[in-house]
């Protein structure tokens, strides 16, 4: 599986959600993204459960966080 | 999946916070137009019906209002949790708030009794539902982190703070008889160091790291401010109700060092920016974090020097700092930040693949947001100054104030109009 990752750590925001979307924008069937990402991005969860994109979040033990997200 | 355990539901409709953020503006408006009409003698004292209704104004029509309708967004977003039926709910505070805050206004203004009592009635209910709500969902909240911790003692905060002003209302209403000087001191403590100093934490906690890319607050600082500051008020309380005025004069300077702490620390934090591009909405921050020193000083300097207190020009003088410079002024920096990010958001989520929405210099440039941050600044000198000399200042300080007003209120508008206009054009709306 190829795999596209957004890196959104330090980043003010929106600007991390805006490169995952961008992002997601050019997913095709079998790839994922895996978003770095330095805090919770609840507004995100939002927008991937409203447009039926499966993912998974895994705490990292610096506190950040890697949401792998597969298209719809 | 989600492994991390946190249970998450649909953030609120743009709606939903938005018609407070509309409506407060407006408030700041009245409230020039108050200060137009009455001219100087507003400055008289704090005591006086039309300063009180100036007061309201600002802490009900404007602060009360935008921090409401703020806190149903920030939950879902910053903690996890939202409030039930969130349309509902913002209605049942938001009608209720808006009329409430006019008949106390007007009761004060025109010494009606009657307006006392509805003003007990609207302003109980729109309360007592948001106080209802934030308390179920604070409580649900999957993580006690310190924003949680900071935002159920501001909550708790709010509790005291309303049940004073309703005892108060029910004392000018039908002549309860209260310790009016003392329980109206309280109130406003309670209402400003802590509901409004409380909340302010638990949200700059996450949005000056985030928005300003600074280091984050001590730990010490984001676990101990909030209760200790809340322990501060209720012996602070006691103390003042108990007339231990040694005791009180020292939890009074206590909790004037504990705002001092906070207004300094986040002053430190803005000069550690990792990124040093300017954001117009940085000055809203230091103007608000600088009248809140210079307010909690001023604070600490009376109760060391016990003839200061009682002066009419240092209370006037506090109230300013306090309410219009510290909480006006930050809330309208934040408003510039949540407003326009939470368009793009819900123009995101509705329009991905289908359209691209505009981004958030196209929603809110920074031009206007600077222009109106000196309008800010202005009113607040004005208003210091009109306490010293009301003939000459108190005119130009409405006129300001004016400015201010509907500076923010056209920015947020405009807003406002791009995100309906984004949604008719691909028929979403």
């Amino acid at each position: 599986m190829t795999e596209i990752v957004v890196d959104g750590r330090g980043l003010e925001p929106p600007e991390p959600m805006e490169r995952v979307l961008a992002a997601l924008d050019g997913l095709r069937p079998g790839q994922q993204v895996r978003f770095l990402i330095h805090r919770q991005p609840y507004p995100l969860y939002d927008i991937l459960r409203r447009h039926h994109y499966p993912y998974e979040t895994i705490a990292g033990a610096d506190g950040g966080f890697e949401i792998l997200i597969s298209a719809p | 999946m989600n492994p991390s355990g946190l249970s998450f539901e649909q953030a609120p409709p743009f709606s939903v916070p938005l018609r407070f953020f509309l409506a407060a503006p407006v408030f700041l408006v009245l409230a020039a137009v108050l200060m137009l009409w009455e001219g100087p003698q507003l400055f008289a004292s704090r005591w006086l019906p039309a300063t009180l209704a100036l007061t309201h104004l600002l802490v009900l029509g404007f602060m009360a209002q935008v921090m409401l309708g703020a806190l149903l967004q920030i939950l879902p977003v910053a903690v996890g949790v939202t409030v039930p039926y969130p349309r509902l709910t913002a209605a049942l505070i938001h009608i209720p708030l808006t009329l409430g805050t006019l008949a106390l206004s007007s009761a004060f203004l025109f010494s009606l009794r009657a307006g006392f009592a509805h003003a007990m009635g609207l302003l109980g209910l729109g309360f007592g539902v948001a106080l209802i709500a934030f308390h179920i969902a604070l409580w649900r909240a999957p993580v006690a982190s310190g924003t949680v911790i900071a935002l159920r003692c501001a909550v708790g905060a709010l509790l005291v703070t309303v049940a004073l002003g309703l005892l108060l209302a029910g004392s000018l209403n039908w002549g309860w008889s209260l310790p009016v000087v003392a329980v109206t001191n309280l109130h406003a403590v309670w209402g400003l160091a802590g509901w409004t100093t409380l909340l302010l934490a638990g949200v700059a906690y996450q949005v000056v790291p985030m928005f300003h890319i600074t280091p984050p607050y001590p730990a010490w600082l984001i676990q101990g401010f909030a209760p200790l500051m809340a322990g501060g008020l209720a012996a602070w309380s006691v103390f003042i109700l108990m007339e231990w005025t040694v005791a009180a004069t020292v939890a009074g300077l206590a909790l004037a060092a504990g705002l001092m702490v906070l207004a300094a620390g986040t002053l430190y934090l803005f000069t550690q920016r990792r990124r040093k591009i300017s954001d117009p909405t940085l000055g809203y921050w230091r103007i608000s974090m600088v009248s809140l020193l210079a307010g909690a000083a001023l604070w600490w300097t009376t109760r060391s020097i016990p003839t200061l207190t009682t002066s009419p020009q240092v209370e006037l003088w506090l109230g300013i700092l306090l309410i219009f410079g510290f909480a006006v002024g930050v809330i309208n920096g934040m408003l510039y930040k949540i407003a326009p990010f939470l368009a793009w958001f819900h123009l995101q989520a509705q329009l991905l693949g289908r359209a691209k929405a505009p981004n958030i210099k196209q929603l809110l440039p920074d031009a206007p947001v600077r222009r109106q941050k000196w309008a800010l600044l202005a009113t607040l000198l004005l208003l210091l100054a009109a306490v010293l000399y009301p003939a000459v200042f108190t005119y130009p300080a409405a006129l300001a104030l004016g400015a201010t007003g509907v500076g923010l209120g056209v920015n947020l508008f405009s807003v406002a109009r791009i995100y309906s206009r984004a949604l008719t054009r691909k028929g979403l709306m």
